[in-house]
């Protein structure tokens, strides 16, 4: 262990951790904004440049609030919940690639803080790990609304799990690898999006799923659940679940990119823009879909995760099979 | 060397102290979810093995998706008090039982000079490269082991299928 290979580390892990959490008011305001316009309305506009304040006014504002803890909680588990959500939503960050590598002071330095070779499974481990932190949440605040909304959100997250994973198999297959550099790097000459269109919907449903996002927030249906699995989080608590909300969808955006939109690869920019690029493009695709999809009804979320994206994911990942062993 | 030995105490002591507040804690909730503590743990110790994908796979299977239906049933049901099928004194004495059991039979494996029957671990340095990759157990899986694989598989689809019998019945 080289006192620079350290220091190239924490640097990069800085960077990472920076941009998440950085990039997550920058995200709300974007969300806001849109939204406004998509319901010909202004949006924020008051605080700073185009209200670009907003979200932080906003933060601060949380900060400042009183915590409060209701009665009758599981105090441990209460408070470890929120944690668990924005820990593994940041670990999660760790594998994915934005780009190829740079040479630097002398020094061939890969983007990305690390590159386990069997990423694509951490990732669905620290996704299935991220499924406590909703549970729990909801079954600690001891009342019956974020009980259920956590209950819902779970087993929503479970079922598209399963079908987001089988349908990153094919890649998995054409590739060889399991590591998300090498499937990025294989993406030079074609996307696979080409080959994989229809596990790209798959997954992109899946991932819209697995953040609980409109059409299918189901959890924090305000309508019947007041707010699900966070009503009883208050103050800095609940912008941890907001945090990782977000940092979520950077991550499966980011997955997405990596696995099916040619990862860092782009005409002219270098790299990492043009991942930075794809991914604001994505985020913007989530407000864009929040802003016209009317919410899915509860059963109708889970007969459609289990008797058509499933069925759907082992088909695409069966014709797959055929047509590689047929090509040779 | 000594970075492997650090990891692996720090692993091993989480491993046991969650696995004696799974036994000793009240709250069934609490149990459960120091029982995932022991199960990430021990996935911490089977990348200390070369074993990522065992490693992976401990963690989205047990502790990703097995424990999160306990919690679910956990939650759920609610426990007040609990009852059992043996009284507290026999399950107590079984239990005794068979931790002895574990124990000298942990103890056996450990302090005979090549590490029990098998021979032991062969040191790590000594393992082939690829060793615990998904491709090298995938390979082992198709032509070593294919018949505990197969019948595995069998034994599954048969659960799936009993289960899905057991939970239809309720509309018949």
């Amino acid at each position: 262990m080289d006192l620079a290979l350290i220091i190239e580390a924490t640097i990069k892990v800085l960077i990472v951790l920076g941009f998440t959490l950085m990039g997550v008011p920058l995200i709300v305001w974007m969300e806001r904004k849109v939204l406004g316009h998509m319901q010909d309305r202004i949006g924020p506009e008051r605080v700073g440049p185009f209200g670009l304040l907003q979200t932080i006014a906003d933060g601060i504002k949380l900060f400042m609030k009183e915590d409060i803890l209701p009665s009758q909680v599981d105090k441990a588990v209460y408070f470890l919940a929120p944690a668990i959500s924005v820990i593994t939503a940041l670990v999660a960050m760790t594998v994915i690639p934005w780009g190829d590598t740079m040479s630097l002071f002398g020094r061939t330095i890969a983007l990305r803080i690390t590159d386990v070779n069997v990423a694509v499974l951490f990732l669905l481990g620290t996704t299935s790990m991220g499924v406590y932190g909703i549970v729990l949440g909801g079954w600690a605040a001891n009342s019956k609304y974020p009980l259920l909304g956590g209950l819902r959100s779970s087993a929503q997250m479970i079922s598209y799990e399963l079908a987001q994973g089988i349908s990153i198999v094919p890649i998995i297959m054409m590739t060889g690898s399991l590591s998300l550099a090498e499937i990025g790097r294989a993406q030079e000459k074609m996307w696979f999006i080409v080959p994989q269109f229809f596990g790209f919907l798959i997954y992109l449903i899946c991932a819209v799923a697995e953040t609980n996002r409109a059409p299918f927030d189901l959890a924090e249906a305000e309508s019947e659940l007041v707010a699900g699995f966070h009503t009883e989080y208050s103050s800095m608590k609940f912008a941890l679940y907001f945090v990782s909300e977000y940092a979520n969808m950077m991550v499966v955006s980011g997955v997405a990119i990596t696995c099916f939109l040619g990862a860092w690869f782009g005409p002219v920019l270098p790299g990492p823009v043009w991942f930075l690029l794809k991914l604001a493009f994505f985020l913007f695709f989530y407000v864009w879909l929040r802003g016209t999809f009317p919410r899915l009804r509860y059963d109708q979320l889970m007969s459609f995760g289990w008797k058509v994206l499933l069925p759907a994911s082992l088909l695409n990942m069966a014709i797959t099979a055929v047509v590689m062993v047929m090509r040779g | 060397m000594a970075l492997e030995l650090i990891l692996f105490s720090f692993f091993a002591l989480i491993a046991i102290l969650c696995a004696l507040g799974v036994v000793f804690h009240r709250n069934p909730v609490h149990c459960a979810l120091l029982l995932v503590g022991v199960l990430l743990s021990l996935s911490g110790l089977f990348i200390l093995l070369n074993a990522q994908f065992i490693a992976a796979l401990q963690v989205i299977v047990y502790a990703g998706a097995i424990m999160v239906l306990f919690l679910f049933v956990l939650m759920l049901l609610n426990f007040r008090g609990e009852s059992s099928v043996l009284s507290p004194g026999a399950a107590k004495g079984f239990g005794f039982l068979f931790s002895l059991l574990v124990m000298v039979e942990l103890l056996w494996t450990a302090l005979s000079p090549n590490g029990g029957e098998g021979g032991g671990m062969p040191p790590v340095a000594a393992l082939p490269a690829d060793f615990g990759s998904p491709a090298a157990i995938g390979r082992i899986l198709y032509t070593t082991w294919l018949y505990p694989f197969e019948i595995t598989s069998i034994l599954l689809l048969v659960a799936v299928i009993g289960a899905v019998v057991l939970a239809k019945r309720k509309f018949a």
